[in-house]
């Protein structure tokens, strides 16, 4: 029987997987993809939950409306990181320190 | 007291007698090297001569003049300066201008061609200036004013030359012993008014001055309200000897005058017969009746002590200058043995007559150096041309010189029919006669003087025979024959005029007693001592035996050069050939002491007081050190500790702001996590 606990842990572990990409990786695609993850570890516990909520599939419905926002927002990220690219010449986050002190 | 507003001739003649050779300096000072005729510097003196003449018929034997303007004012003491005009001050005025004028005129010619000259002007001028200032000021502080001018201007002079190392040692040497005397000086005006409150000549040593007036009981010498032991008396009375000892060259401060030769000759002469020198004695005149019986007696010793001791030295000395300087020291001596015995009057008679026999003596010794000098320069001749040991038979070739040098040389002896005579019989007969009066010691001044004049004939008649008879020695060292010349016109009419001066017309119709000299009869004579005749007779007698015994025995020793032989290698000849030692004396007895004591001043300064100044200051920087280390090591490094902490602590805080995005997120995260984790502990049941 797969218990909520078990779709959490699952959640979790793709959360944590993403938060390592984003804090990691040495590419902003890479880092994107890893923001992704962790929204779908996000989108991964409202399904979880929506399973107790028999009657209004709220749980289910938000997980839409999230995973098209996540689209748009991806689709906006992308346009920046061209745009970051055109700029810097890389996507390494590293090297876009302009805002530092 | 009049203010200066009707101005009577006399005093205006005065005005001009003083002023005549300030504008003359000023004219010299202004126009520098351009002005090197000493046309303004005659015509000055010879107005002042014109104007002193002016002077001189008004006041002798008239009414003293004593005119005063306000000078200054401190608190309640008013002090005026003006002149005062009697017998003294004018026929003083009278010798000085009458000296001044020949001697400038004298000079046009033994100083042409030489590069200084306008200097030599100038000098002279300020020199008569100071003079007549110190002749006819009314005050002892204006008195004291030309007395210090004299002593510079004398300075300047002495130093004309002063390229010569030893003319600019003479000329130290005259100062600072002067400046002795004028400390001397100093010390009397102070002490004069300390008692009397004022400097005025006329108040003090007036007719009826308070220095009379003021009454001395032995213990206490009183004027009005003041008084002060009787001592003072004497101590002013010293003191301002001292003075006249260091200015008129008495014992033991004569041994600036020997050295002050270096100067041009015409300006010796200047000094010997009537401005500086002559202002010793004149200002003892000035103040004579200030000294009590104490003094009188000091300054007659040391007069007559002065006038034997210069006259032996006199003997031997190879120099023409040095030989008639030391006989104008004699000469003093003998002013200052008639001021000591009471006898101002013949003192400045002395003064006068002395002053133009020995100005013409110089003045003729002045010709010969310079013929000396030009055949020095003609033939190449490595000589002394003051050294009478060169000279010889100058006669032939410079016979008015000699006949003028005679005259003048006679009147120095003391013969008759010259003025000389006169005065110099005056001094020792009131000297025998004051002797009378006191204990029998004392009857070594008059004898001391007798001898003296011995000595003097001698030596003046041996300058005379060295010079003048025999040979040319020069002409002895090879076989060229020397020409010397007869001096110029220039410097001739300048010494026959002296020369008249120095005859006994002048001065007393008699040509044998001097008590009809219109210039002794000029001046009170102190309560006349008993006259005893027998002196009037004798003395001149002994004096003139003596001296022709003396100029016979020179005559043959010098004039026909028999010498007496080895008397120049005696332990006298030596004593007196080297002024008594007298130089050395102050040499090793007070210069090198001095010296030493300076050293040993400079020794301690170095050592301990410098010493003690270093320590000091090395502990001030010791402490300034410690501090410094204190300030840097403590207070700096607390303040600066502080900002490198917070800088430190800045640099620890910013590490992770280094603009990398993904530690935000990590330190965001991290944040985010603590305090869920913290709220989970603070808030779960």
């Amino acid at each position: 029987m797969i218990s909520l606990t078990h779709f959490l842990i699952v959640s979790a572990l793709l959360f944590s997987i993403g938060l390592y990409a984003v804090l990691a990786k040495k590419n902003a695609i890479l880092v994107l993809v890893g923001i992704e993850l962790m929204i779908n570890a996000a989108v991964l516990n409202l399904v979880a939950f929506g399973r107790y909520d028999g009657a209004l599939y709220g749980g289910q419905t938000f997980a839409l409306f999230a995973i098209v926002l996540a689209a748009a927002a991806v689709a906006v990220a992308l346009a920046i990181i061209l745009n970051v690219y055109k700029h810097y010449k890389s996507i390494n986050p590293d090297d876009i320190n302009n805002l530092k002190d | 007291m009049e203010q200066l507003g009707q101005l009577s001739t006399p005093i205006l003649a005065a005005l001009v007698v003083l002023f005549a050779p300030l504008v003359s300096f000023f004219i010299y000072a202004a126009a520098g090297k351009q002005l090197r005729t000493g046309i303004p510097a005659i015509a000055a003196i010879a107005i002042s001569l014109t104007a002193s003449i002016v002077v001189f018929c008004h006041v002798w034997n008239g009414e003293q003049i004593h005119q005063q303007i306000s000078w200054f004012q401190i608190g309640e003491h008013a002090f005026g300066a003006g002149m005062l005009l009697n017998n003294l001050s004018a026929i003083m005025l009278l010798l000085v201008s009458a000296i001044a004028l020949p001697v400038h005129i004298y000079s046009t010619i033994y100083m042409k061609g030489d590069s200084g000259i306008h200097r030599y002007w100038l000098y002279l001028s300020l020199f008569c200036f100071a003079m007549l200032g110190l002749v006819m000021a009314d005050s002892l502080l204006l008195m004291y004013i030309g007395w210090e001018l004299v002593g510079f201007a004398s300075y300047l002079l002495i130093g004309f030359w002063f390229t010569k190392s030893a003319a600019i040692k003479a000329n130290k040497k005259a100062f600072l012993i002067n400046r002795i005397g004028d400390l001397g000086f100093l010390v009397g005006i102070a002490v004069i008014y300390t008692q009397f409150q004022t400097f005025d000549l006329l108040a003090l040593f007036g007719e009826h001055g308070m220095v009379r007036e003021a009454l001395n009981d032995g213990i206490e010498w009183r004027y009005g309200e003041h008084g002060m032991p009787v001592i003072w008396l004497s101590i002013a009375g010293g003191a301002f000897f001292l003075g006249a000892m260091a200015k008129s060259a008495q014992f033991p401060f004569h041994i600036w005058l020997p050295d002050a030769m270096e100067g041009p000759t015409s300006v010796s002469s200047l000094i010997h017969a009537a401005t500086m020198v002559a202002a010793g004695v004149f200002m003892l005149v000035r103040i004579s009746p200030l000294f009590d019986d104490h003094v009188l007696l000091l300054i007659g010793t040391i007069g007559a002590f002065t006038a034997l001791m210069a006259a032996t030295i006199a003997l031997t000395q190879q120099d023409i200058k040095k030989i008639l300087a030391f006989s104008t020291i004699s000469q003093l001596g003998f002013m200052m043995v008639a001021i000591g015995i009471g006898q101002y009057g013949v003192a400045i008679f002395h003064l006068v007559t002395h002053a133009f026999f020995k100005c013409l003596l110089f003045l003729s010794a002045g010709a010969v150096i310079h013929e000396m000098q030009h055949l020095k320069e003609k033939n190449n001749l490595a000589i002394d041309p003051q050294d009478i040991r060169n000279m010889g038979g100058l006669r032939k070739y410079m016979p008015h010189t000699f006949r003028l040098t005679l005259v003048a040389a006679l009147a120095l002896a003391g013969l008759p029919l010259t003025a000389g005579y006169l005065s110099k019989d005056a001094i020792l007969i009131f000297a025998f006669e004051w002797s009378e009066w006191q204990s029998a010691w004392w009857k070594l001044i008059p004898i001391s003087l007798l001898i003296t004049s011995a000595l003097t004939a001698f030596y003046i008649a041996r300058l005379v025979f060295k010079v003048f008879y025999g040979k040319l020695r020069l002409q002895r060292n090879d076989s060229q024959k020397y020409h010397p010349h007869e001096a110029s016109r220039g410097m001739l009419i300048p010494m026959l005029f002296l020369g008249l001066c120095s005859l006994f017309p002048l001065f007393s119709y008699n040509p044998l007693i001097f008590e009809d000299s219109w210039l002794i009869k000029g001046f009170e004579l102190p309560e006349t001592l008993e006259r005893v005749n027998i002196y009037h007779t004798v003395i001149p007698a002994a004096v003139n035996g003596l001296a022709i015994v003396m100029i016979f025995i020179a005559w043959k020793w010098y004039a026909k050069g028999k010498y007496p032989q080895g008397s120049f290698q005696g332990a006298l000849y030596q004593f007196s050939f080297h002024q008594w030692y007298l130089n050395l004396f102050y040499e090793s007895g007070l210069v090198k002491p001095l010296l030493g004591f300076s050293k040993m001043l400079y020794a301690i300064d170095r050592v301990v007081v410098d010493g003690l100044v270093e320590k000091v200051t090395g502990l001030a920087r010791l402490f300034a050190y410690a501090s410094h280390w204190f300030d840097r090591s403590v207070v700096d490094a607390v303040v600066n500790g502080m900002g490198k902490t917070a800088f430190v602590i800045g640099g620890l805080m910013r590490g992770s702001r280094k603009g990398k995005i993904q530690y935000y997120i990590f330190s965001m995260f991290l944040v985010l996590l603590i305090v869920l984790f913290v709220g989970l502990k603070v808030f779960s049941p």
